[in-house]
């Protein structure tokens, strides 16, 4: 498959943390005809939680540096991770509408790099949806019929809508129609576009807001929660873990980033994908897999 | 005793990127669909943009409740004023870590990102594990291009 040309923004939760999710994409992605291409150089986005509340100066600096670095090669950047998308996409924005340009220019100019706005940020999601889900559907070599899948989009995949614009905010079909395209079943369940938590700073808070999304995805008879960004994946993967010693409450659902669930469909060994490094075991779902 | 901050307004609107806080009639549209308000009732992003417009220099410490939002940009949604509390929030946070305010892990992350050029450093067990999934080193050349631009 000839495919199209992407630069790879891997960021730095998924290499560094979760390697198995890039694994994954590394994998299935071609196979959807989505090359990876990758560049030297880039930074953290920077994430758009303790960097963004630090300087917002600073935050659109770097991530115009990492887009910058991505216009070069003439190619449409992919990035697994909300975090990323939200950073890159929000920065590439203000760097059109705001008369911001000239400013990071400027800075940009002594390392040798200048905007010139070419490159689209990309999610994943963005990027299999322009393949068509037929097309996905298409290329499943093993259909996961019956599996039931709780989507958890992630707060900075929908929103702002204006500044992201991937989906409504509020009501949401692109990645159900990608998770359909593989067979499985979506379950819908009580506060669905709700957030995981992951950037409040109060342990308890943030696990309580994970436990109550878990419950109702529990409630929904979910077989394994759908994500696709490394932080939201933590927040339920090893929050579960902690739900459990600190809010004494057992869900046991396994936690897939989009990409792995896709792997396994394209007919790629399971075993073969890293997954016993998730804390939730993932043994009970692969076995529901066949 | 509540604080009054007479620069406090102008050092927002200078961090702006805010929303337009002048603009907000505490319709609560905002509070109503806020995860974090709906788990602890201290946290309420009205009262944040009312306490922020009137300079109330009381939000700006490491331990202020500005620091539980979720930044799940569901406020932003659904106000009608384009206020955006979770922009205002955001500009606050940005006053804190200037004015020496913020949580410690607001500084760590920087000064990871400064020396590392990533948010979480290169380790030996992580070039090994990605060795043994066969994937392609890291490149950790980066963080001096970041050190000239965030020092
Ligand atoms: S929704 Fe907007 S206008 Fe209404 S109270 Fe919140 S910030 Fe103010
Ligand atoms: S972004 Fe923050 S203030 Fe706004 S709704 Fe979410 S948690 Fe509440």
């Amino acid at each position: 498959m000839k495919g199209t040309d992407f630069t790879f923004f891997p960021g730095c939760m998924i290499p560094l943390r979760h390697p198995q999710i890039e694994l994954a994409a590394r994998i299935a992605l071609p196979q959807c005809g989505i090359n990876l291409i990758d560049v030297r150089g880039f930074s953290c986005c920077p994430e758009p939680w303790n960097i963004k509340a630090s300087s917002l100066e600073d935050w659109l600096t770097l991530a115009s540096r990492n887009i910058a670095l991505a216009e070069r090669g003439n190619r449409d950047l992919l990035t697994l991770c909300n975090g990323c998308y939200s950073t890159l996409k929000e920065a590439s924005q203000i760097l059109k509408e705001n008369g911001e340009k000239q400013t990071i220019s400027e800075k940009l100019s002594p390392l040798g790099l200048s905007l010139n706005g070419k490159a689209k940020v990309k999610h994943v999601a963005e990027c299999l949806a322009e393949v068509g889900a037929e097309r996905i559907s298409s290329l499943v070599r093993k259909p996961l019929k019956g599996l039931k899948v709780a989507i958890h989009h992630g707060c900075h995949l929908l929103r702002p809508s204006r500044l992201v614009s991937f989906d409504d905010p509020f009501n949401p079909e692109v990645l159900e129609h990608l998770v359909e395209a593989l067979s499985c079943e979506v379950v819908k369940y009580d506060g669905y576009t709700d957030c995981c938590g992951n950037a409040v700073r109060s342990p308890e808070l943030s696990l309580s807001m994970a436990s109550n999304k878990c419950k109702a995805m529990k409630d929904s008879g979910a077989d394994v929660i759908v994500v696709v960004c490394p932080a939201c994946f933590e927040q339920f993967d090893f929050g579960q873990l902690e739900i459990k010693r600190k809010l004494k409450k057992d869900y046991q659902i396994p936690v897939l980033h989009y990409c792995q669930l896709l792997a396994i469909s394209l007919g790629n060994d399971p075993s073969a994908l890293g997954l016993q490094a998730h804390r939730v075991g993932v043994d009970g779902l692969m076995k529901k897999i066949g | 005793m509540v604080s009054v901050n007479p620069d406090f307004k102008k050092n927002l609107s200078e961090v702006e990127k805010a929303g337009e806080i002048d603009h907000c009639y505490q319709c609560n549209a905002c509070v109503s669909e806020c995860p974090t308000a709906r788990l602890d009732s201290r946290f309420n992003p009205a009262e944040i943009v009312l306490s922020a417009s009137l300079g109330l220099g009381e939000l700006i410490d490491k331990d202020s409740i500005i620091w539980e939002c979720a930044t799940c940009y569901k406020c932003y949604e659904f106000c009608p004023q384009g206020t955006h509390p979770v922009e205002v929030i955001t500009a606050l946070k940005n006053v804190a870590y200037k004015s020496g305010n913020s949580p410690e892990e607001i500084k760590d992350s920087r000064v990871h990102v400064i020396e590392n050029g990533t948010f979480i450093p290169l380790s030996e067990a992580i070039k090994k594990r990605r060795r043994e999934l066969g994937l392609p080193e890291v490149d950790s050349t980066v963080a001096e291009q970041v050190k000239k631009i965030m020092e």
